[in-house]
């Protein structure tokens, strides 16, 4: 039976180009069906016409039929659906409405005029559910993403709604809040049977948990809904083990490290492609990037910010320990660690922003900090606008640098774009043009792939590495692993503020922890890029 | 283990409310230097007693130092203009202002009786700044726009909103503010800063409010069509303050009873409406936290103050005012401090000192003050 | 069941709700300046004459409570609460913001916003950043609803200089902004000083007795605001005028960009008798 089912769907925003172009659609009752496509293609859009937001909310013009469970948004606002769907988006610091998390949950239930008794035991049963009774009488501003998150989906869940409905809840999350909101969402689709439509991505972890996928580009339904694996095999941000698995024909692509591992040790395969330590190999055209990440690769340069046993108390916490760090000319330096663990505040105090305690740090040149929100930066009319900014404040003519830059991040069709318009793989791009601009040889990147799709962290990783290889260096603040496999050199491993590993990317990525799939499956592989150019050897 | 951040509180903010509403009165029915010092003795035992650790305790001093502020420049005013001629201190210079701006003389005679005058009546602004300030400090103002009629749901909404976007809002102000240093590599750049650092708040914010927006949508939100008792609500309130202004016409045309009698009409006219307006809304409320018999006794109790320190004042009491000439101290009537005992009743029902020492509030306060993410 | 062809406000009954502010306005000015126009023998005796300013306090509780009404529950949709929510919090903190002069920011934003989304929203969020700010800085008092009606006068004016602006040059509009932001400081800053001028009762030319007649009053309390608050009401004014000066292009610029999420206008396509993929949209 379809609990959602889209008819010839059309939409177009006010005064904008088609967001949606013909969606047909059925998403089964009780099942987790995954929504997958870059930025901009409609994904949101789509998923909003579920519950009538798209267009009641926003306006605009609206073409076909959406019914929920027997109920057509046509004639139905969203408020008159909240009984059958629930919704969550992917801020969580947007979604609360009162400042205590119990108060929040019973939103709905007052607003649908549920008795009071039955309000009390819904919401005790739903914080249950979620796993934050404990933090029922918290302010949400005291919580962590995660569990905000978790708060969310309480409050969407609270009127027992048959259907849920996410724009990418993990996005602004780090790996502990993603997993615990995926596994949350898991069990109740497992407990309840609640149908679940979720668009992510960050497909490592949620793939796996998804009955069906489908990718969406430009406003269509490109490719699925079919099972996961195939539906994902040929999309460019699916899960590293998905794209080896399509590389080396495994049928059906693996979603998961599991899988590929039994595919892989199958008897009757053809040979695996072997490593090849010592042999050089050359830059990949396509990301400038290189290939492996040997240490001899290129002789990094010389030092050219040095920080000597840093230590930092931030509120009577110390949050820097005794760190020791060099970056080098032409180094990409992947900074690990937990939330917590001191990361933001080492790169700010290597940036100069934030003065250190104890130790030392001593630039030999201009270190520039690109901020994980890049919202806080954005205020200008036009993104070429925002980028010219950064020169004229410090007082330069613009000698190329903006034009350079906007290139090198692939923002030259969005120039004259305002930069609040831009999606939100887009915007990180805008802010570390902005910054970069001003032309100091070190780059440092907190998060900057947080909510990014796979295109946008392509045009990254390029952009990365050939500011490397021009001259600078670069260090990334990152959780996320596959980026680190992909475009490092070194590696750091930050934990409880202090430094526990140091060294070339491959050898400190193979430590379990951070491991990337693709080296789970085919050690010392670590990415999908080296298999492929170890098979073009062979 | 729960670890309650606000355990509910000895006393409903409704009970409180009457409360520094009544202590108000008494300052203002018995402005006398030494019984204003009395208020303002039991506003400071309350908050000692039942502040919670956090923001709002603040709220006592911060008030009471800006009564002080306003006081002290009213003496001062009043010192320099007001020339009556009696118990001269001392003589300054003097000059005339001009005409067109007043035609006052500055300066002149400073005056003992005009300064303690001044004085006295500066006190009980501070008084009233006292009780006042006890209230923020004391009372929850989440109760308070949760207990507030259904009538006015969307406004406490509002309000419960903004309270709730507080944090969030400092937060990105910190943010802006350190990102606009890190854009121009640790240089301060004070051309354009302010809107450098307002737009992207305001923008995060603008956006953060569509997303609210659309959860609160999804959440059953929205506009209902008028019932009619909406519609009789608000011809009431129409009427209420219709009502009022006849009063106020009554009252240039010096018929006092005809406007004291509007006003109530006014007044009753208003009550209606609300209770309309909130009945029309039939949605219960999660967890509303009632006015118990206790809350309503000390509200009761409280009010007692006022009502006898009006007996006081019609039975002849004459150390109620206190008047600077012809120059003699405040008296001292041990009657009209027993009248103003029963402000002492929310020191009956104490919170567990544990408690105050923990609030979320803090917890809040705290993490902004650590300088933003940690990570 | 709702059909949802358009969804706007419904325009119908605009009388009363006119009727309601303007009355606001008139009352609540009233209440406040009972000082200027209050007969002696309306009064109490003297020693009872300590009670007008709470008297008036009440007066101006009571037009809030009935502007609140007319605001109507049921009439909000939930962008209009985030909204406002979202800017009366970043009011009531740029309220914390001292400038020089008494100054505080609340005020250029909620002229701004005012103007941008139309005076009852100007309204409704002055009474909401007052009440908010109040919260937040712990000062609820008997002044608070003269400060929310000040404020909310304030925006509600803003709002009809905005709709006459709106056609003008954006330059020529944060001009007339300024000049008008300049008028409100300095009104607010009169009307406020009332709150406590009554008390003082010294008997000086510069202070009030009740039954002084209308003239007289007027002459002390201009004595009152050249000695007390001209340099500093001044400074709010020229504050307001100077943010609005600084910042209005942008912020205007800003703030509309979102104004048609307030009344969200949807065109539904006609369902055609079979499915099909694509359809003509109106343009």
């Amino acid at each position: 039976m379809s609990a959602i089912g889209y008819r010839g769907v059309s939409y177009g925003y006010p005064d904008g180009p088609l967001a949606l172009d013909g969606v047909d659609l059925d998403v089964h009752a009780g099942e987790i069906l995954l929504v997958v496509g870059s930025s901009g293609s409609g994904k949101s859009t789509l998923l909003r016409a579920a519950n009538g937001i798209v267009p009641h909310s926003t306006g605009g013009r609206f073409g076909g039929d959406v019914t929920v469970f027997g109920r057509s948004t046509r004639t139905h606002l969203p408020r008159e659906l909240a009984d059958v769907i629930g919704f969550v988006h992917q801020d969580p610091e947007a979604q609360f409405v009162v400042d205590r998390v119990e108060a929040d949950v019973a939103f709905v239930l007052e607003n649908l005029g549920h008795a009071p008794d039955a309000m009390r035991r819904r919401v005790e049963e739903v914080l249950d559910a979620l796993g934050i009774a404990h933090l029922r009488d918290r302010n949400p501003a005291t919580l962590s993403g995660g569990e905000r998150q978790r708060g969310a989906i309480a409050g969407a869940l609270a009127a027992a709604p048959s259907a849920l409905v996410l724009d990418e809840p993990t996005s602004q999350l780090d790996p502990q809040g993603a997993e615990s909101v995926l596994a949350a969402i898991a069990r109740l689709n497992a407990d309840l049977g609640t149908t679940v439509l979720l668009a992510e991505h960050r497909l490592e972890r949620a793939a796996p948990l998804a009955d069906r996928a489908l990718v969406v580009d430009r406003g269509t339904v490109r490719y699925g809904p079919t099972a996961a694996g195939p539906a994902l095999a040929d999309y460019p941000g699916a899960p590293s083990v998905t794209r080896l698995g399509r590389l080396l024909g495994w049928d059906p692509p693996p979603l998961t490290v599991r899988d590929a591992r039994r595919l892989a040790a199958e008897p009757g395969r053809a040979p695996m492609p072997t490593f090849a330590e010592s042999e050089p190999s050359a830059p990949n055209p396509a990301t400038g990037a290189l290939a492996t990440n040997e240490p001899a690769r290129a002789a990094p340069g010389e030092v050219l910010v040095a920080a000597r046993q840093v230590e930092v108390t931030l509120a009577r916490t110390t949050v820097l320990r005794g760190v020791d760090l060099e970056v080098r000319r032409g180094e990409v330096v992947a900074l690990l660690g937990r939330n917590g663990s001191g990361k933001t505040t080492l790169l700010r105090a290597l940036a100069g922003l934030r003065t250190v305690d104890r130790g030392t740090v001593r630039p030999k040149a201009a270190v520039a900090y690109v901020p994980q929100d890049p919202n806080s930066l954005l205020f200008a009319p036009t993104v070429r606008e925002e980028v010219a900014q950064t020169v004229r404040l410090l007082g330069r003519t613009d000698d190329g640098a903006v034009a350079a830059w906007i290139d090198a991040l692939g923002l030259h069709d969005l120039a004259s774009r305002h930069p609040r318009s831009l999606s939100g793989g887009e915007r990180p791009r805008v802010a570390i043009a902005a910054v970069a601009v001003g032309g100091a040889p070190v780059l440092l990147l907190d998060e900057p792939t947080r909510g990014m799709d796979a295109a946008s962290r392509h045009v990254l990783e390029g952009a990365a590495a050939g500011h490397a290889t021009r001259g600078g260096a670069v260090v990334l603040a990152t959780h996320d692993v596959e980026l680190a496999a992909r475009c490092a050199t070194r590696a750091v491993v930050l934990a409880d503020g202090e430094v526990v590993a140091d060294g070339p990317a491959r050898t400190v990525l193979g430590g379990s922890l951070f491991a990337p799939q693709v080296l789970r499956v085919l050690p010392p592989f670590l990415t999908v890029d080296e298999v492929d150019a170890a098979m073009e050897r062979s | 283990m729960r670890t309650p951040t606000e355990t509910p509180r000895p006393w409903h903010s409704g009970a409180w409310s009457v409360w520094a509403l009544a202590a108000a009165a008494c300052v203002q029915l018995a402005p006398s230097p030494v019984y204003v010092a009395l208020v303002i003795a039991v506003a400071w035992l309350v908050v000692e007693a039942h502040a919670a650790d956090g923001p709002y305790r603040h709220a006592f001093p911060a008030l009471l130092g800006l009564g002080v502020a306003f006081a002290f420049i009213r003496v001062l005013i009043a010192a320099l203009t007001t020339h009556n001629g009696l118990e001269v201190w001392f003589t300054l210079p003097q000059t005339t202002v001009p005409d067109v701006l007043g035609g006052f003389t500055l300066g002149g005679t400073v005056e003992a009786t005009v300064v303690l005058q001044s004085l006295a009546s500066g006190f009980t602004i501070v008084g009233m700044m006292a009780v006042f300030g006890a209230f923020n400090a004391v009372a929850s103002h989440y109760e308070l726009v949760q207990s507030s009629p259904r009538a006015f749901h969307e406004l406490g909404l509002i309000t419960t909103v903004a309270l709730a976007f507080v944090p969030a809002t400092i937060e990105s102000a910190h943010t802006a503010s350190e990102s606009d240093r890190a854009r121009t590599g640790g240089l301060v750049v004070r051309r354009g800063r302010l809107l450098r650092t307002l737009v992207p708040v305001l923008e995060r914010g603008m956006e953060r409010a569509i997303a609210l927006s659309e959860s609160m949508d999804a959440r059953g939100f929205g506009a209902t069509p008028a019932a009619r008792t909406d519609r009789v609500a608000g011809w009431f309130g129409l009427g209420a303050l219709l009502a009022l202004g006849g009063a106020f016409v009554a009252l240039i045309g010096r018929a006092s009873p005809t406007a004291a009698a509007l006003g109530f009409v006014g007044a009753a006219l208003l009550v209606a409406a609300v209770a309309l307006a909130s009945r029309a809304d039939r949605r219960p409320r999660y967890r509303l936290r009632r006015m118990e018999g206790a809350d309503w006794v000390l509200a009761a109790v409280s009010v007692l103050a006022p009502l006898a320190l009006g007996l006081c004042s019609v039975a002849g009491a004459d150390s109620l005012v206190w008047r600077a000439s012809p120059l003699a101290w405040p008296s001292f009537d041990p009657l009209v401090a027993l009248a103003l005992a029963p402000l002492l009743a929310p020191l009956l029902r104490v919170p567990d000192p544990l408690w105050r020492r923990r609030t979320a509030i803090v917890a809040v306060f705290r993490r902004q003050n650590s300088g933003g993410v940690v990570a | 069941m709702t059909t949802a062809a358009t969804l706007r406000r419904p325009r119908a009954h605009r009388t009363r709700p006119t009727l309601v502010y303007v009355l606001m306005l008139v009352l609540g000015a009233a209440a406040f300046l009972y000082p200027f126009w209050i007969p002696a023998e309306a009064l109490p005796d003297a020693a009872h004459a300590g009670d007008a300013p709470l008297i008036a306090a009440l007066v101006g509780g009571l037009v809030v409570v009935a502007v609140a009404l007319e605001v109507r529950r049921g009439t909000m949709n939930g962008a209009t609460v985030a909204l406002l929510g979202v800017l009366a919090a970043n009011a009531g903190l740029l309220r914390l913001l001292s400038l020089p002069g008494r100054g505080s920011g609340i005020f250029f934003l909620v002229i701004l916003a005012g103007a941008a989304f139309g005076p009852r929203f100007g309204l409704l969020l002055g009474f909401s950043s007052m009440a908010v700010s109040a919260v937040i800085t712990g000062g609820i008092g008997p002044w608070l609803p003269f400060q929310m009606l000040g404020l909310a006068a304030m925006g509600a004016g803003a709002g009809a200089v905005g709709l006459l602006t709106v056609h003008l040059t954006p330059r020529a509009e944060v001009l007339a902004l300024a000049a008008a932001g300049w008028v409100f400081g300095l009104a607010y800053g009169a009307l406020m000083n009332l709150w406590f001028w009554p008390f003082q009762r010294d008997g000086g030319a510069l202070s009030w007795t009740p039954g002084m007649g209308l003239g007289t009053t007027l002459r002390h309390y201009w004595s009152f605001y050249v000695a007390q608050s001209f340099a500093w009401d001044a400074g709010v004014a020229i504050g307001n005028a100077v943010l609005i000066l600084l910042t209005g292009a942008v912020i205007l610029r800003t703030l509309r960009r979102f104004a048609h999420r307030l009344e969200p206008v949807v065109e539904l396509d006609p369902l055609p008798e079979a499915p099909s993929r694509s359809h003509a949209l109106r343009a």
